[in-house]
């Protein structure tokens, strides 16, 4: 089974190297194709491992494979090795088979542009990276993963690098994204102190012996990293930024794998976790604050990808409730449904975007059922499987997760329970606001010319179509009371800490349903009476400045920091640091002036020196003795 | 041991170095003070055999041996130098062989 996870792993990487050594020789098209092959072959690799994962008997599916040993210092060895298990092998269908259908459609969505290539050779180097990161058989590799995971972003989120926001949203991105691999970084090094090893096992098997203080602060660190790769509340401000680089981007690595990685995270490190329940109730916390704050947001947002932007940090709000909860089984199954209607949202939307010339505002969107009616169809879907209509795939797996909150209980368990039911009425609000703003109603007066590629060429259609059929049925793999062979799959890498009964189920389902519609309904009358959704004026600034993170962030750290450099700058650099080379200068010159005289080129006052010096010495060795 | 004591040795060597470090401070010629330097090297010449002899040993004879060699050297250079001084009609007055001063 290592083998299928080898080939998954490196076809990308051989994918980028071949697109990238080849350069000018080879056609925009043909390194479109060969990175969306290389992405396909990962995807039969990962194939091969699950079924070869699936075939071998229950206690036989944890598979680490060691190429070498990568790192050795004395006692400390770290192997370049991937661990194929029930848990990596989803990770690896879902980032290789939606990674590959999204590279696809790129080749139609960036056909003509000027660095294709580039854009192919990004594409697959963030493939290889991500299953880096979840095939990774121990903390450091995964930690390579998720810093080449966040260069890719990097570069891809800056590609049209003319526009200066693209440019800056990068920036954030790479910024942000650093204090959190920096607290991950933290995370590890006190894991190498405390228990001498980085891999998976070796780790959870001795981190019971572990004081509570080093587990919190393992925690508190792996948290941080994802936290901010997940776009979590309060290291979320680069999300809805990154929605300046190209729409499959932002369909592969901000909607569909690389934030999601976060969760990984989570449920790959549980028993630490588990470990420090606090921290695991803060990550539950966390993102039911995130899901609120997101949904909320994503009410009053004009952009089309933003919008789709805050439901991703909203849904990845779930999935880190689920898995602070310990509800594993169904944050992963929520990570692959949302993979699947987030991919195809974006995906849908980067058609709605290019049959339009590039709008993005929905103000000069409308009546686009008709035009685009296939489209339409895909983002109907999408929008139903976001909200949890039955048997829309986002059902089962939401509906998961907040049952499981019913069945934790408590105070923390009731406040996530109505916090997420909360997040599902606001869901039904803003995706069906979005729906009817693109799809229905007449065109809006001035709106934009559209220029005539109908809806795209076939790359693009068919993967969207894929991920239609994917968004439609890929939840029937849990259905509560009848069978539930996936979340089962992910138990066996991490076993659930709850599970909630039938009943629980159903009564959510239905109330989540409901709110879903009731939902649906505000955004419905809204746009009938062709009003905002919110109305109160003063809520309406707040949401429109994203409840003032941004501005937060500007004055607790961009501000003083500038002024601290400034002042610096003024009070230290230029009088103390610059003027004392200017010192030091002319000082040395002064000096060489005065040494210079010394040597008058007089050889016999030389002579007379040096036996002066002589008879001085002799003097004084006489005296001393 | 026969002949005269070593002080009397370490007496004429010292006024021979005397004249030789007088005569390389106070004469201008160039050829002069190649010459003094001379008589100072072969005062210190003097007192290593003086030495030698008082001791028995032949190391401070071997050390003149290698002196004179050396000396040999260098006036072999010191006078070259000479030479092409004269030759670029360059006045022979270390006082004005000053051009490298700082």
């Amino acid at each position: 089974m290592a083998v299928g996870g080898w080939i998954c792993l490196l076809a990308p990487l051989a994918g980028a190297l071949l697109i990238t050594l080849a350069g000018g020789r080879i056609s925009r098209r043909t390194a479109g194709w060969i990175s969306t092959l290389s992405t396909f072959v990962a995807f039969g690799g990962a194939v091969t491992a699950f079924f070869a994962t699936w075939a071998a008997s229950p206690d036989e599916r944890e598979h680490l494979s060691t190429a070498y040993t990568w790192l050795a210092a004395g006692d400390f060895e770290v192997g370049f090795q991937i661990l194929v298990d029930p848990l990596s092998t989803v990770m690896m269908l879902v980032v290789s088979g939606v990674g590959g259908l999204i590279v696809w459609y790129s080749m139609g969505y960036m056909g003509g542009d000027d660095e294709e290539r580039r854009y192919f050779a990004y594409m697959s180097l963030f493939v290889f990276s991500m299953l880096m990161l979840v095939e990774a058989g121990n903390f450091l590799l995964l930690l390579v993963g998720w810093g080449l995971v966040g260069l890719a972003s990097y570069l891809l989120i800056g590609f049209w690098h003319k526009r200066p926001e693209a440019v800056a949203a990068a920036k954030k991105a790479f910024v942000v994204n650093a204090l959190g691999d920096a607290t991950f970084v933290l995370g590890a090094v006190l894991l190498i102190w405390e228990t001498g090893t980085l891999e998976y096992f070796g780790v959870f098997e001795r981190v019971d012996g572990l004081s509570s203080t080093t587990v919190n602060l393992v925690a508190l660190g792996l948290l941080g990293g994802a936290v901010a790769k997940s776009a979590q509340i309060p290291l979320h401000t680069w999300l809805p930024d990154a929605m300046e680089g190209p729409t499959p981007v932002s369909a592969l690595i901000h909607a569909a794998t690389m934030v999601t990685a976060g969760v990984y995270l989570l449920v790959r490190a549980h028993p630490i976790f588990e470990a420090a329940p606090d921290i695991q109730h803060l990550a539950a916390i966390l993102g039911a604050v995130t899901l609120l704050v997101a949904g909320a947001v994503a009410l009053v947002q004009w952009d089309i990808k933003r919008v789709i932007a805050y439901s991703t940090m909203s849904q990845i709000g779930y999935m880190f409730m689920a898995a602070g909860i310990g509800a594993y089984g169904y944050a992963i199954f929520h990570l692959m449904t949302h993979a699947f209607f987030k991919a195809l949202l974006f995906l849908a939307a980067g058609v709605v975007i290019h049959h339009l010339a590039d709008e993005q505002d929905i103000r000069r969107m409308g009546g686009l059922k008709d035009a685009l009616p296939r489209t339409h169809i895909a983002f109907l879907v999408g929008t139903l499987a976001l909200v949890g209509i039955p048997p829309f795939a986002g059902f089962w797996s939401k509906d998961g997760i907040i049952s499981s909150a019913l069945a934790t209980g408590g105070a923390l368990g009731w406040t996530l329970y109505v916090a997420s039911l909360a997040g599902v009425l606001l869901t039904g609000a803003y995706a069906f606001r979005l729906y009817f703003a693109v799809f229905r109603g007449p065109p809006p007066e001035h709106a934009q010319e559209a220029h005539g590629h109908g809806e795209g060429p076939r790359s693009m259609l068919v993967p969207v179509g894929f991920l239609t059929l994917l968004s439609t049925i890929g939840g029937l793999v849990v259905i509560p009371g009848v069978w539930h062979p996936f979340t089962d799959w992910i138990g066996e890498t991490a076993e659930a800490l709850v599970e909630p009964t039938t009943a629980q189920d159903y009564l959510t389902s239905a109330i989540a349903v409901a709110l879903g519609l009731v939902g649906a309904g505000f955004a419905h009358r809204a746009f009938r009476d062709r009003r905002q959704l919110v109305t109160s004026p003063g809520a309406w600034r707040v949401l429109e400045h994203k409840v003032y993170f941004d501005e937060l962030y500007d004055a607790l750290f961009y501000r003083p920091a500038v002024a601290l450099s400034n002042a610096l700058r003024s009070d230290v650099e230029e009088p103390i640091v610059e003027r004392s080379m200017e010192e030091i200068g002319s000082g040395t010159i002064q000096v060489g002036g005065g040494v210079g005289r010394l040597q008058s080129g007089l050889l016999r006052s030389y002579a007379l020196a040096i036996a002066f010096a002589v008879v001085v010495l002799v003097v004084v060795f006489v005296a001393v003795r | 041991m026969d002949g005269p004591d070593v002080g009397w040795y370490l007496i004429v060597a010292a006024i021979l170095f005397g004249i030789g470090s007088l005569g390389v401070m106070l004469r201008r010629s160039p050829l002069i003070v190649l010459l003094s330097l001379e008589i100072m090297l072969n005062a210190g010449s003097l007192t290593l055999i003086a030495f030698a002899r008082q001791q028995g040993s032949l190391d401070g004879q071997v050390f003149a041996l290698a002196v004179m060699a050396v000396a040999a050297a260098e006036v072999a250079i010191g006078l070259g130098l000479i030479v092409a001084m004269a030759r670029r009609e360059m006045p022979l007055d270390v006082d004005r062989a000053s051009t490298l001063r700082g």
